[in-house]
């Protein structure tokens, strides 16, 4: 995982790509902020018409289901353990 | 009559493209023309290497491929979806036809039905 | 049969690995049905249709036009199926085979 995570906001979506939640968090990510996709989100990956921040990591058993493995590389994959711990790092965050 | 089932949301995150596909396979099962468009964020649907395992669901990428055996006459997608969530052809499923203009291949069925 | 495997209310498996020819023989046994070669086939061709589309065929409907691709009009009929699978085939083949109770039928 990306060591500079931890300064920002931790964003944590589940909304797919064109849903109002989903472009409503992007347009509030801020420089430090971080990003986990998860569920739908993680379609964010593939998709062409999304700029994603540098910062984005999700969670792998959601980019299996969807036949994303290699969409994402090895370090923007995480387990839902490594998901707890940057809850735990991030001193701010938001579920959309 | 037939019948055009529209699935436009992705895939795993609701259960309402599973409907849809239940629906397809119950009027296959008693010989009714029916078709299905995915759309959208409906063409997700169509990614291979799809393994939902992990988040205790079935692959949908199987499901759909008892389409045909089941008799549903056609498996339609979006073309411009498609080229935004699966630039390369090969990360898609075999034996799709793709359409370039949604408008028109909805005027060709007498029943079109959106999933959800 | 001094451990069977435990099932549900209308006999499906409530663990799908627990499943084995032995199981198969026990639980057609109930509903009077001898395993025959037969049997074997319609058995072995559910659970590969199983493994390739994570599903059972939903319906009695499509049960019989899967085995109907798979083989043959001789074997994929209604008649045929009720003779080997007395009851709703599709429900008693899929019980003995060991997989989940198909979605559609009652």
């Amino acid at each position: 995982m990306n060591q500079s995570l931890g300064t920002g906001t931790l964003h944590i979506l589940n909304k797919a790509p064109g849903h109002p939640r989903f472009i409503a968090c992007l347009s509030a990510l801020s420089g430090q902020d971080s990003l986990v996709l998860i569920e739908d989100a993680v379609l964010a990956l593939p998709d062409t018409d999304t700029a994603l921040p540098e910062h984005t990591v999700a969670l792998e058993l959601d980019l299996d289901a969807r036949g994303l493995s290699g969409a994402a590389k090895t370090d923007q994959k995480i387990s839902h353990q490594q998901l707890v711990q940057l809850t735990e790092q991030h001193p701010r965050i938001i579920s959309w | 009559m037939t019948t055009l089932i529209v699935i436009d949301q992705a895939p795993y995150g609701s259960w309402a493209g599973r409907e849809a596909l239940d629906m397809v396979f119950s009027l296959a099962a008693f010989d009714q023309p029916a078709a299905l468009l995915f759309m959208g964020n409906g063409v997700n649907w169509l990614r291979t290497a799809q393994n939902a395992k992990g988040i205790g669901q079935k692959t949908v990428e199987k499901n759909l491929s008892a389409a045909p055996l089941f008799g549903v006459e056609k498996i339609f997608a979006e073309h411009e979806a498609c080229k935004r969530f699966m630039p390369d052809t090969n990360s898609r499923l075999a034996d799709i036809e793709l359409v370039a203009s949604v408008k028109d291949l909805i005027t060709r069925y007498d029943h079109v039905v959106f999933a959800g | 049969m001094t451990d069977s495997p435990a099932r549900n209310n209308e006999g499906f498996l409530e663990d799908a690995s627990r499943w084995n020819p032995e199981v198969a023989d026990e639980i057609a046994s109930e509903s009077d049905i001898s395993l025959s070669e037969n049997h074997w086939e319609i058995i072995k061709f559910l659970r590969t249709f199983y493994a390739e589309h994570e599903m059972s065929p939903p319906s009695n409907r499509l049960f019989v036009k899967a085995v109907r691709e798979a083989l043959g009009d001789e074997k994929g009929n209604s008649i045929y199926l009720m003779q080997l699978f007395p009851g709703t085939p599709a429900k008693t083949a899929c019980r003995i085979a060991g997989l989940p109770r198909p979605t559609n039928c009652l």
